[in-house]
């Protein structure tokens, strides 16, 4: 089964660390992603850059608005996405409870849904709709 | 660069669509995952099951913690994520704007790190300290 975790961090908790506790957080994390990958849970993660940074668009009275910031106004904002390869739920709990990045917020796991067969019937009814 | 694209929306409201409406907005939302894929700028994409089956781990005094739905509370929910390869943030915003997912869903569009640069920093001082 595939999991995105995804890790949320407090920003203001990490821009008041200082270099040496930054890189320590940093070690602890890229050491234990290692880890994942080693035996084969690991299939693909990313950190994003400040939510200061992101866009969000809406779609209002028919028409795509974009406002500047994240979708949604919290404390803590998603800082990185990790995509597992686990058994089950109760195996990706157990491996993300051990990620050091639960430590600067919280991790929320969720099942990957398998597209496929939506996929596939979609391009039947696409197709078709063309033959 | 690359964007990360989360896809928010309600799922109630999802839920509560016909076969036939599900059916013609998958259409259009894969039909225009094919055109971005012909065009190099999709580079993975995923949906999630509700979020009613998701789970979240906290650390409380220093143990973890774990409880059943998401990290927040809210209307909408995370349903899907997408990365995009785009030249820079207005070309990602134009990219998402024309996708047919934007009538169910809002997109908060993110830049990804680069990670390179902290992540051989963070490697050199590793080796360092197991040599010690």
């Amino acid at each position: 089964m595939k999991y995105i975790c995804l890790a949320y961090v407090g920003e203001e908790g990490w821009n008041t660390m200082t270099e040496s506790q930054r890189n320590a957080a940093l070690d602890e994390v890229f050491s234990y992603t290692d880890e994942l990958r080693a035996n084969g849970h690991l299939l693909a993660a990313e950190g994003l850059q400040s939510a200061r940074n992101a866009a969000t668009l809406r779609v209002v009275n028919g028409k795509v608005s974009v406002t500047d910031g994240p979708y949604v106004e919290t404390k803590e904002k998603i800082g990185g996405v990790y995509v597992l390869q686990a058994r089950d739920l109760n195996h990706a709990i157990q491996l993300m409870s051990k990620h050091p990045v639960v430590r600067a917020g919280g991790v929320e796991i969720r099942a990957v849904l398998d597209m496929t067969p939506m996929l596939e019937a979609s391009r039947e009814r696409r197709t078709g709709a063309k033959g | 660069m690359k964007y990360m694209c989360l896809a928010y929306l309600n799922e109630t409201k999802s839920e509560a669509m016909t076969e036939a409406e599900r059916n013609a907005f998958l259409d259009v939302c894969f039909a225009y995952d094919d055109v971005l894929r012909a065009k190099g700028h999709f580079l993975s994409g995923e949906g999630l099951e509700s979020a009613r089956t998701a789970t979240t781990v906290r650390v409380k005094n220093g143990k973890p913690f774990v409880t059943d739905g998401p990290f927040m509370e809210t209307k909408e929910q995370l349903g899907g994520v997408l990365i995009l390869e785009a030249k820079d943030l207005d070309e990602a915003i134009q990219l998402i704007s024309n996708h047919p997912g934007i009538a169910a869903a809002g997109f908060e569009i993110r830049p990804i790190a680069d990670m390179t640069s902290a992540l051989q920093a963070s490697e050199k001082r590793r080796r360092a300290a197991a040599k010690a």
